[in-house]
């Protein structure tokens, strides 16, 4: 397994940072106010500032290796405990963006394979490089402003989507109206690419020879497309969404900021602006361990659809 | 359940006809960039039931495309049906509909390919692969395709059918994937295997099996097939008839005998002299013939062979030599094939078995003799010669 390197070069390159970033964290909890010299010292103790760097990481993996991610230095709270109240909010956007992801990019992947160079397929290659080079952001906030404020106006309030925040029950709106702008922002980039790998690799796969023997037994043009060739075309597909969707699980940082999403990636955001590390830190680290795991998910799905790697070749005859 | 496609071909009041597969006079173009490629021009050929024809060439004579059309698997675009016809049974496959020829797709002509590996699904189990055409066409379910394919990987010499049949392609040996892709081919019992350079990818020993498998199946089923090869050696043993391809053009076209024995045509003259032979006490050196195809967008002026032909004579650049009838059932192309002391440069041949050994050099393909029943003795009448579209009897249907 890459894990265990993977993970001291992450916990390292994060203790290098924290060590050049400027600003003194304790001191912003404060803000403008200053700080009593008793709680400082109690702060600085609790998370071993006084000692050097190598020192403090040594404790950090220690406590780390024990389960304990360390404690806010802002919010008083353990940092395990404000994850685990943020990632439900970013595991449902993030299932909702691969949905849009998966049914939207490989349908239109496919009609643009299947109806190769007709006024369809133009239209989508044209939508799909809009897409892959519009920035995220903006592409949220155009959004908002299309769907929250000039459709809301429009119509008098009558149909308009909400443009923030996960729903709950101070929201005017049903709450799956609230994933609806963020995670079609979430999905767009990733989408794009996803039509366009699904268009290649179908075509690809249609003109190998296996797709003629489907012909040639009396398979319809249907059948051939859904039956022979998918399979082996969505193989790649696969392993893109798969790490888009860790991706996605470990926050989007972009995503959740211009929709004020309650999420991992803009709890992350706040902290790195805050210079609250062990935020910063745990979350990186909790990140880490959530796409090294769907990786593993993915070569797992990798070989139930490619019997090639599930076996080795038992030659006879 | 799969639904099952209603069979034209059964119940249907058909008129008679004469052959069970009639190529006439089919020309296939393909609209390019450069040009237009005349992939096929103006090949005809009969075969009927339980015949085995021989469809020889080069490499980018149209033998693949030739073959493709019958089943209609021609890409169209670029592709397209320039002239000509192909009937089966009397009825035109290229007016046929798309759902219509799907019924005869692997239900009565059945396809095998050169690469066996990369004609099978990589994902999917063999067996699935071989009983697919049942579900199709005889309306099996998935289970009972999967048991029929143990039988028909038993039928092809598998050993442990009833385990290799979960296997996938990749596990299979050459040799075994090409006999799991006859025993697809086979499912559904079809009147025509079209065998595309069948045994090119596989190693000699495995050559001659798969070449005595299907010939071995061919007696038992009564299955017509069309073997395409580059090499006349491959069909010297079991070709009824055989046809000589050049450039998209027929060249030659006759009963194996007469191929072997009193070959017309220099081209044909030169794939002998490029068939390896065992026996050394021939003083006929091995030449290859000398020079490349053309290209099929540029043929040169009158006789496509001209370029590379020893014979070449000046009428022969300016005219373009026809398929004519010289003898019965036995066409050429080439100006000269009338000419009695120019036929004296062609190869002799002893016995078709002699190439056949040196071609395949293996042993196995001891019944060579077969041919030799029959398909002189029992020509028909002389057909009338015709420049541009020759017919063949054979063993008339
Ligand atoms: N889809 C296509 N588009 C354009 N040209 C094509 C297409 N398919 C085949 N051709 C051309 O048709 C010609 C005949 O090809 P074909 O595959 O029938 O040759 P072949 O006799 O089977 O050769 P080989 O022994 O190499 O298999 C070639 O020149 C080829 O380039
Ligand atoms: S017609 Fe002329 S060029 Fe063509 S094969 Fe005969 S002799 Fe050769
Ligand atoms: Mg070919």
């Amino acid at each position: 397994m890459q894990f265990v390197p993977v993970f001291i070069g992450v916990t390292l390159l994060l203790f290098a940072m924290r060590a050049i970033v400027p600003g003194d964290p304790i001191r912003m909890i404060a803000g403008e106010k200053s700080i009593p010299e008793t709680t400082y010292r109690i702060i600085v103790e609790r998370n071993h500032l006084d000692q050097p760097i190598y020192i403090q990481y040594g404790y950090y993996m220690g406590d780390l290796f024990h389960g304990d991610f360390g404690h806010s230095y802002q919010k008083g709270r353990d940092v395990i405990e404000i994850f685990a109240d943020k990632f439900p909010s970013t595991a449902s956007l993030a299932l909702g963006a691969i949905l849009i992801e998966i049914v939207v990019g490989i349908s239109a992947g496919v009609i643009s394979a299947v109806k190769k160079y007709s006024f369809i397929d133009m239209l989508l290659t044209l939508s799909t490089s809009i897409l892959v080079s519009m920035p995220v952001f903006w592409l949220g906030m155009l959004l908002q402003s299309i769907f929250g404020i000039w459709l809301k106006n429009l119509t008098g309030g009558a149909i308009s989507l909400p443009i923030s925040g996960s729903g709950g029950p101070i929201s005017a709106y049903p709450t799956f109206l609230h994933y609806i702008l963020p995670s079609v922002t979430l999905a767009s980039v990733s989408l794009a690419f996803t039509a366009r790998i699904m268009r290649s690799q179908l075509l690809e796969v249609l003109s190998q020879d296996y797709i003629r023997t489907a012909y040639a037994k009396g398979l319809s043009k249907r059948d051939v497309i859904l039956k022979h060739a998918l399979k082996n075309a969505m193989i790649p597909v696969i392993t893109f969404i798969g790490i888009d969707f860790g991706t996605m699980m470990s926050g989007a940082i972009l995503t959740e900021s211009v929709f004020s999403w309650p999420g991992v990636g803009r709890e992350i955001y706040l902290a790195i602006i805050q210079r609250d590390w062990p935020i910063v830190m745990g979350g990186v680290v909790i990140i880490v361990i959530i796409v090294m795991t769907i990786n593993l998910l993915i070569d797992i799905s990798y070989a139930l659809f490619d019997p090639r790697i599930r076996y080795g070749s038992k030659k006879a005859d | 359940m799969a639904k099952v496609l209603p069979d034209i071909f059964i119940d249907s009041n058909l008129p008679a006809y004469e052959h069970l597969l009639e190529l006439d006079n089919l020309k296939v173009y393909f609209d390019t960039q450069d040009g237009i490629v005349k992939a096929v021009d103006g090949v005809s050929f009969t075969l009927n039931a339980g015949q085995t024809l021989g469809v020889v060439g080069e490499s980018g004579s149209g033998k693949s495309v030739t073959a493709m059309s019958i089943l209609g698997l021609v890409p169209m675009p670029p592709g397209r049906f320039a002239d000509g016809d192909i009937r089966f049974k009397g009825q035109s496959l290229l007016a046929m509909k798309d759902k219509d020829m799907q019924v005869i797709r692997g239900n009565h002509i059945a396809m095998i390919f050169q690469d066996p590996l990369s004609s099978l699904n990589p994902v999917y189990r063999v067996g699935k692969q071989v009983g697919e055409g049942l579900v199709i066409h005889r309306g099996l379910t998935a289970t009972q395709a999967v048991a029929k394919a143990v039988e028909l990987l038993d039928m092809v010499g598998i050993p442990n059918p009833e385990q290799r049949v979960r296997d996938y392609p990749h596990q299979f040996s050459g040799g075994m994937r090409q006999r799991a892709m006859i025993a697809m081919a086979l499912a559904c019992e079809p009147e025509i295997l079209i065998a595309d350079e069948p045994t090119t990818a596989l190693d000699v020993t495995i050559q001659a099996q798969i070449i005595e498998l299907m010939q071995e199946l061919q007696k038992k089923h009564g299955t017509a097939i069309i073997m395409i090869t580059h090499d006349l050696g491959v069909v010297a043993d079991m070709a009824d008839n055989i046809l000589v391809m050049y450039a998209g053009k027929p060249v030659e076209y006759g009963t194996t005998n007469q191929i072997f024995y009193s070959p017309l045509h220099p081209y044909t003259w030169g794939l002998m002299r490029s068939i390896p032979k065992r026996t050394l006490d021939n003083d006929q050196p091995l030449t290859p013939i000398k020079g490349n195809p053309p290209s099929l967008i540029d043929l040169p002026a009158g006789c496509a062979f001209s370029e590379r032909c020893p014979y070449v004579q000046q009428h022969c650049r300016d005219e373009e030599p026809m398929m004519r009838l010289v003898s019965d059932d036995h066409y050429s192309s080439c100006f000269f094939s009338h000419d009695g002391e120019f036929l004296l440069n062609s190869p002799i041949y002893d016995t078709t078995e002699e190439v056949a050994a040196g071609a395949l050099d293996t042993g196995t393909l001891a019944d060579a003799g077969a041919l030799d029943t029959g398909t002189l003795a029992d020509t028909g009448e002389l057909a009338d010669a015709d420049d541009s579209n020759y017919q063949s009897g054979g063993r008339d249907g």
